[in-house]
């Protein structure tokens, strides 16, 4: 699991690469506590994306609810893997895709 | 063959070890290479301080002869004739010493009166002192010999030692004597047949000119020398032999008291320490001071120190290593409850309804922890409705449990109302909610089966697409209208749907923990492989359909540990009470 977080002002653009699960969703927890706080645009990009899990879905719907108070939050570059799980678990309703 | 331990050691094979016998052995030899290099130089030593006394006295000997000659005659006439007479000779001639004839050659010198003075003088000193001979001689350069003027003759030979006859020396003495300064003593030691080890030592006479005329020498047997090193070296070696048994024992003793007895006290407080440990005693301080009584002030009590904060850490290590397997000992038997509990949480009975003939249904969870997030769920809401619920709660593990366990009481509950399964989970989500402080989410698929008509009413929060098998085809997934998962977001709406299922359908609900089982390579099962394990048990019974799902995966994950909990349900409808599909199909066969 890799995670990539660029900040430019208020903007932070999170990249992510491998698997999301049970044991790397702390470490992406951690990395968005620590840059989150002030930010008003928060995007996720996606693409080398392999796997996500419950616990990283916890992990994007938490950063979600935070984005709802104090900005916006896109979700970007969704591989088909990860846009099947984002609809099944209706992920897709709540998140911003593009 | 396996080392023994201190422990299996006889007493004769731990003493191969002590310190004490080692030390003791060590000291012995030290004293024995020390004694043998001080008695080379104690030897060395004593040899030329006894030498020296022997050259003293023949020189002492020599010059008060040669003082007293010198005051009573002038030596220098006898000494000239015998030496013109000798000189006179030829080699041939003089090779004829020892003889009768040779002898008289002489006579006329040994008539003299001044003659006879030197000779009563000598002969005087001769009785008054311990010495082989006292001698008027020359040493004569140009035959490299020493011509006797006057000597005492103790052989067997008449004519020996008289006036005139000789002996060969080394060139080297004759050089010594003739070139002497007066200080020092003149000798020198020789090896002589007659009588072994001599030393022989003189003062030269010297005329009015002060040329040197002749030589009084004097002849010392060493004898004594070689009896009184014998003496020395077996005096010597007692008084080593004493010195070293005494040394080493006092050493020993000093070791035995310091070193051995203290580290012997250690070794068997640590044998006792393990005793009373393997016992089960309680006795914490076998190393302590007060124990052991060690104050050596060195290594040794360092040691006993070490031994004894040894001790005490693994008391305290044992103590808290017992406390953390008490509590994790309850922690596992309360696990292993809680296992048991949730598992009776789910309807785990089967057949779970032997009175319907117009389904089968069949499911099982396995966790992957102890506890697990995962469940299922079916009841009769009434006479011709029958609940399904499938669920897998995100996380795993016991706070997964707890969650899981508020979401099944919720729906089950709400679907115990009579409410349509979409507002069910729109009111169950809300409740959930309002308490979620942690965050998690459970995806839920619901349905209620109307008995009598194989109707389903359905709505999914976020869950695996169900899997239908049509009577007499495959299993395919249902891909069904999805909602958001339940404790995610408040206020969420779920659509419904509506399926009909015809005597011999099945329908196959799961959760995520079957397709994502993992093997040793990281592939995972899938859903692919999940509907050919399905389609592989199509025409049997539920129970018989999950089993063969759960062998597959089985096979397929093989040695992997299972990292996600695994669900399953499947019901097969049989169609309204008149008419059993099952049992039809079952005749036909």
């Amino acid at each position: 699991m890799t995670i990539n977080t660029e900040k430019n002002g208020t903007a932070l653009s999170v990249t992510l690469e491998g698997r999301l699960d049970t044991a790397t969703s702390p470490q992406l927890d951690e990395a968005l506590k620590a840059s989150m706080p002030g930010i008003t645009e928060l995007v996720f990009d996606l693409e080398k994306l392999e796997y996500l899990s419950s616990a990283g879905l916890r992990v994007l719907l938490s950063a979600q609810k935070v984005m709802n108070k104090q900005g916006s939050m896109t979700v970007t570059n969704v591989n088909d893997t990860i846009m099947e799980i984002f609809e099944i678990t209706g992920f897709s309703d709540i998140l911003t895709i593009r | 063959m396996p080392r023994k331990s201190v422990r299996e050691m006889s007493a004769q094979e731990r003493k191969r070890h002590s310190l004490t016998a080692r030390v003791r052995r060590a000291i012995v030899r030290g004293t024995v290479l020390l004694g043998i290099v001080a008695l080379i130089i104690g030897l060395g030593l004593y040899s030329y301080a006894l030498a020296d006394k022997y050259v003293t006295e023949a020189f002492n000997l020599s010059r008060n002869a040669a003082a007293v000659l010198t005051q009573v005659t002038d030596v220098s006439p006898s000494v000239e004739s015998v030496m013109r007479i000798y000189n006179n000779l030829s080699e041939k001639e003089r090779a004829q010493q020892n003889t009768r004839a040779y002898w008289e050659l002489f006579s006329d010198v040994r008539s003299r009166d001044d003659y006879k003075t030197i000779e009563s003088v000598l002969a005087d000193f001769r009785l008054a002192n311990d010495v082989n001979d006292i001698y008027l001689a020359v040493y004569d350069k140009k035959t490299t010999a020493l011509v006797y003027i006057n000597a005492y003759n103790d052989t067997d030979v008449e004519y020996a030692y008289s006036a005139g006859t000789w002996e060969t020396v080394g060139k080297r003495e004759i050089d010594r004597f003739w070139s002497w300064d007066g200080s020092g003593k003149l000798y020198y030691i020789s090896y002589t047949r007659d009588y072994g080890w001599l030393c022989t030592s003189g003062v030269p006479i010297r005329d009015g000119d002060g040329h040197i005329k002749a030589f009084v020498l004097a002849d010392v047997t060493m004898t004594g020398v070689a009896a009184a090193i014998g003496r020395f070296l077996i005096e010597y070696l007692l008084a080593i032999t004493v010195v070293a048994v005494l040394f080493g024992h006092l050493l020993t003793r000093h070791m035995q008291k310091n070193v051995s007895e203290p580290l012997n006290r250690i070794a068997g407080a640590a044998e006792k320490y393990v005793r009373d440990r393997r016992a089960g005693e309680d006795i914490s301080d076998h190393f302590s001071r007060e124990t052991l009584g060690i104050t050596t002030g060195d290594e040794v009590e360092n040691l006993s120190l070490v031994m004894a904060d040894m001790e005490r850490d693994i008391n305290e290590f044992e103590e808290s290593i017992t406390r953390i397997t008490a509590e994790k000992e309850r922690i596992s038997t309360e696990l292993a409850l809680a296992t048991r509990i949730q598992a009776d949480m789910l309807p785990n009975i089967f057949p779970a309804f032997p009175e319907r003939t117009e389904f089968d249904i069949y499911a099982a969870m396995t966790p992957a922890k102890e506890v697990g997030g995962d469940f299922y769920d079916f009841f009769l809401v009434d006479d011709d409705h029958l609940g399904l619920v499938m669920a897998d709660v995100s996380g795993k593990g016991v706070p997964a449990a707890l969650f899981m366990m508020v979401s099944k009481i919720l729906i089950k509950n709400y679907t115990m109302t009579g409410l349509a399964p979409a507002e069910v989970l729109r009111k169950a989500n809300d409740q959930i909610c309002k308490n979620n402080r942690e965050q998690m989410f459970v995806t839920v698929w619901l349905g209620v089966l109307e008995i009598s008509t194989g109707r389903l009413t359905a709505a999914n929060a976020g869950h695996e697409y169900p899997a239908i098998m049509r009577a007499g085809r495959g299993f395919e997934l249902y891909k069904d209208k999805h909602g958001f998962v339940m404790g995610g977001m408040e206020g969420m709406k779920y659509t419904e749907y509506v399926l009909t299922l015809h005597p011999g359908d099945k329908l196959f609900i799961y959760t995520d923990g079957v397709a994502e089982a993992t093997d040793s390579d990281k592939n995972m099962f899938g859903l692919d492989r999940m509907l050919v394990a399905l389609d592989g048990a199509s025409g049997e019974a539920p129970r018989t359909v999950i089993e063969a799902v759960s062998g597959a995966i089985d096979d397929f994950v093989n040695e992997a540990a299972q990292f996600d909990d695994i669900t399953m349900l499947c019901i097969e409808y049989t169609g309204a009470a008149e008419g059993n599909a099952y049992e039809d199909r079952k005749q036909t066969k």
